[in-house]
């Protein structure tokens, strides 16, 4: 059984449809990558996942259970986490902390969640900025606080949304290991990108959306070279240069 | 939150202990009536503060209306007192389970609005209590008498019905509702609760997503600020003997809690302890002094203090003064880092 | 209930809705602007009309003329208070994360400051003027009459709205106010002074309180405690109209206005307070952007 199910979402605000039709399975174990031009509705289609607002229409199915209702606190206990395009990090809160409250999800203890925060920072790599207030972080460390926040809760599916965005190349390349560190450990994964080398590199299939439709999906190589593709980016001239 | 917590600081400890120490030989050398009086508005203050403090110090909504569930604590302990004998001691859990169900079911709609609205409406549902208790005289049999307010009849000296001779056994009472609400707000502050709040507080989304139910945290928050609150004003009913729905519930009430709540230090523990030791002095004074003279004075201080706190400490005065007791501790805890 | 006597109720209460909506009218220009949230608004309205007492008591002065002391006097004190007192906090907004409750609890304590300083300075009592034609009215019909000076608040009231909202869709300086409260920092690149546009917007809203003030005393007593009772009134209008929409203002208090009014014919006035907060607390929870306001 597929480890997520998304079927027929659609989503739309006010007279503009965000998302439409949007249907894909992913296998545990995947890394599925999202891309798409701006305002494709990439983070709409993260939002419904994760159930910051429901779809219009369509399900959401997890592990055989259907998900498409419920409220983020409970997806969360489903085993799916999320980090957010602009990173939303407990400001006056230390690193420490952040992770901490992802640390409670499962062990109510002081001690035990603390314990666990420490663990998901060297993970991350932040042990030595534990004691920083979080509004203190530049905007790649946020992302990474996110990330160890998201993975003290031991989740099963995670959702990235954009944690290269910003990234000085040395950074990109520091995510990208940790991510794939983390996929090893076996947590399944879906990442909203733009930065092309991230997501063709870490990606097992790509998923392309334009104004809110699927217009290709696949592995990387070949969606790189669907026409499709090249012309929903880069205009008509050159999605007749990929076909040629 | 601050970076040096306390335990691992003792001296932060220190002088709150002594405080307490001082306070609690006091009336061992104080004999004036008055004095002794004086403080037990602060205690009742600071305490009270402390109870408004437990949901909004750590939720971040301003709630404006606290004193209604002040006066319905006072106004149930003391009914069932005078209809039902029932000795106060009880009635003051009574009256604290009530609030707290009015303050969970008013809650709930409410938490979903965002700050100023969300400090009006309890603005509103304040109000709306006190005008109708105002103009009810009596309902299904039981007198409120309205504005007229409440008193509570002495039916002689006994411990079994919260009345004492004296100021001293309230005073000790006080101290020790103070430092049961400051130990329960130190437990949560510690515990999964604490940690929730502030989350929810910092950034509610973000806090949802980690499998934090928003409305269930606030909503605890709230019931535990409502039981509490309630309790003070069972106290204050039986101290001063008398309530009415103007002095009781009304938002002259519900501001100098938020006041002194925020001044000494939402969030904290020692804070509002702080603010209402700072403020209720200051009032007091200027009352006595110059307060027939003046009418109003000390609220304009307090509307000065509530200025210069907002712009110049708005974390509250505790701010500055744990500064002081942590940069001991940070040298410290620096030296362990280098060497490790 | 004897339609007559429900319909003269209604009337009175468009009378006094109308000024309710004036008065409210700076409240939510000054949130549109500028997202601040004036606590201390009915301070300044309090301010407004003891302006006009003192100057008829000491100095015989008509309360009409008076307007052209007490609104440049409340433009002043506006201005000052915005530019002194909570200019500061946007100033520290770029700097750092921002409370979001601070703002209104900064304008609290002014108000709280206002309405205590008059109390001090002039005590609790009630004060009220009386002119030659105070008590004249005229009728219609010969069931019901509008006193005169009731009337000309109205006027005055509609008079500053369509005033307001010409100012501010005709000249430059309304153009200025209105591209600001749309994107304060692309108004800023455009070259607008951001921190005098804001100073202004203060002052124009607590001036538009110095006018009625003006108007208002004719038929209302004033006293140090008005403050905090027009201060909920001018927040159940706003949030009954929609905060920031000048239309939304004036509906917000005619709304306001007759159900007082109304109700006040079955209870007693102060109970009828209950019913306009039960409608503030059902608008907020059933329609929060109000009749015709923008999201917060």
């Amino acid at each position: 059984m597929a480890l997520l199910e998304v079927q027929r979402i659609n989503k739309a605000f006010g007279g503009l449809q965000a998302v439409k039709d949007l249907s894909f399975t992913l296998e545990s174990g995947e890394i599925l990558g999202i891309i798409g031009p701006n305002g494709a509705g990439k983070t709409t289609a993260f939002n419904m996942i994760a159930g910051y607002f429901p779809p219009d229409a369509g399900r959401i199915v997890f592990k055989g259970e259907d998900i498409t209702s419920l409220r983020p606190w409970d997806i969360s206990h489903r085993k799916i986490a999320r980090t957010f395009q602009l990173s939303k990090p407990f400001g006056d809160l230390s690193v420490l902390e952040n992770v901490m409250v992802g640390g409670f999800h499962h062990q109510g203890s002081r001690a035990a969640a603390r314990r666990k925060a420490e663990e998901m920072l060297q993970v991350v790599g932040m042990a030595h900025q534990a004691e920083i207030e979080a509004h203190n972080l530049t905007a790649t460390d946020r992302k990474r606080l996110e990330l160890a926040r998201c993975l003290a809760t031991d989740p099963e599916l995670l959702l990235l949304d954009e944690v290269v965005a910003g990234a000085t190349p040395i950074e990109a390349e520091g995510m990208m290991d940790l991510i794939r560190k983390i996929r090893d450990s076996g947590v399944t994964i879906i990442m909203v990108e733009h930065v092309m080398r991230v997501i063709m590199g870490l990606s097992h299939r790509v998923l392309v959306l334009h104004h809110g439709e699927t217009i290709a999906v696949g592995e990387p190589q070949t969606v790189s070279r669907d026409p499709t593709v090249l012309k929903a980016y880069l205009g008509e001239r050159y999605g007749q240069l990929g076909s040629a | 939150m601050l970076k040096q917590p306390g335990p691992r600081n003792g001296s932060l400890y220190a002088a709150p202990l002594l405080a307490l120490l001082a306070l609690l030989i006091l009336p061992a050398f104080v004999r004036g009536e008055y004095y002794l009086h004086v403080l037990v508005g602060v205690l009742f203050f600071a305490y009270m503060a402390s109870a408004w403090n437990i949901v909004c110090g750590y939720t971040g909504q301003l709630s404006l209306g606290h004193s209604a569930l002040c006066g319905i604590g006072g106004y149930i302990s003391t009914l069932l007192f005078i209809n039902l004998g029932l000795t106060p001691w009880i009635g003051m859990v009574v009256g604290g389970v009530c609030a707290t169900v009015v303050g969970v079911i008013i809650g709930y709609p409410c938490f979903r609005l965002r700050g100023p609205y969300f400090a009006l409406t309890t603005i509103a549902f304040a109000e709306i209590l006190r005008i109708w208790v105002e103009n009810t005289e009596e309902i299904l049999g039981i007198e409120l008498r309205g504005a007229q307010g409440i008193s509570v009849p002495l039916k002689g000296q006994s411990p079994a019905i919260f009345q004492f001779e004296g100021k001293v056994a309230y005073y000790y009472i006080v101290i020790a509702m103070l430092l049961m609400v400051m130990a329960v707000t130190l437990w949560m502050e510690r515990s999964r609760t604490g940690f929730y709040l502030k989350a929810i507080r910092a950034d509610q989304d973000a806090a949802e997503a980690l499998g934090i139910n928003s409305t269930r945290y606030l909503l605890s928050a709230m019931a535990l600020s409502s039981f509490f609150t309630a309790l003070g004003g069972s106290f204050y009913a039986q101290y001063f003997r008398y309530i009415n729905p103007e002095r009781n519930m009304g938002l002259d009430l519900s501001i100098e809690f938020a006041l002194m709540g925020i001044v000494g230090g939402q969030g904290t523990v020692f804070g509002p302890v702080l603010g209402a030791f700072l403020l209720t002095p200051a009032g007091e004074i200027s009352r006595a002094t110059l307060g027939g003279r003046f009418p109003g004075l000390h609220l304009v201080i307090y509307g000065l203090v509530l200025v210069l706190a907002v712009l110049f400490l708005p974390k509250g005065l505790i701010q500055p003064i744990r500064q002081l007791f942590s940069r001991g501790g940070a040298r410290q805890s620096a030296g362990r880092r280098a060497a490790a | 209930m004897d339609p007559i006597i429900l319909g003269i109720a209604v009337v009175n209460g468009i009378i006094v809705g109308g000024l309710y909506g004036a008065i409210a009218l700076g409240l939510s220009l000054i949130f549109g602007v500028m997202r601040v949230i004036n606590f201390a608004h009915g301070s300044f309205l309090m301010m407004g009309l003891f302006i006009p007492f003192w100057l008829w008591k000491l100095f015989g002065i008509n309360p009409y003329l008076a307007v052209v002391v007490a609104a440049p006097a409340l433009f002043g004190i506006g201005y000052l208070i915005q530019a002194t007192i909570i200019a500061p906090l946007f100033k520290r907004e770029r700097a750092m994360i921002l409370e979001p409750l601070s703002v209104l609890l900064l304008t609290a304590g002014v108000g709280i400051m206002l309405d205590n300083l008059a109390l001090m300075a002039l005590g609790p009592d009630f004060r009220g003027i009386t002119m030659d034609f105070s008590a004249k009215a005229f009728w219609i019909g010969s069931v019901l009459n509008i006193n005169y000076t009731r009337l000309i608040a109205f006027l005055t009231s509609i008079a500053i709205t369509v005033g307001l909202s010409l100012f501010l869709a005709r000249t430059d300086l309304g153009r200025a106010i209105r591209s600001t409260a749309q994107n304060r920092d692309a108004a800023a690149l455009c070259g607008i002074n951001v921190s005098r546009v804001y100073n202004i917007t203060f002052g124009l809203g607590c001036a538009i309180l110095g006018v009625i003030g003006c108007v208002m005393i004719p038929f209302y007593l004033v006293s140090p405690s008005v403050g905090l009772a027009f201060g909920v009134r001018s927040f159940i209008v706003v949030v009954l109209g929609g905060i920031g929409s000048i239309p939304g203002s004036i509906l917000g208090g005619l709304i306001l206005g007759v159900v007082e009014s109304v109700t006040a014919q079955f209870v007693t006035a102060t109970s009828a307070s209950i019913f306009s907060f039960v409608i503030f607390i059902l608008v907020l929870f059933l329609r929060p952007t109000g009749l015709m306001g923008m999201k917060v």
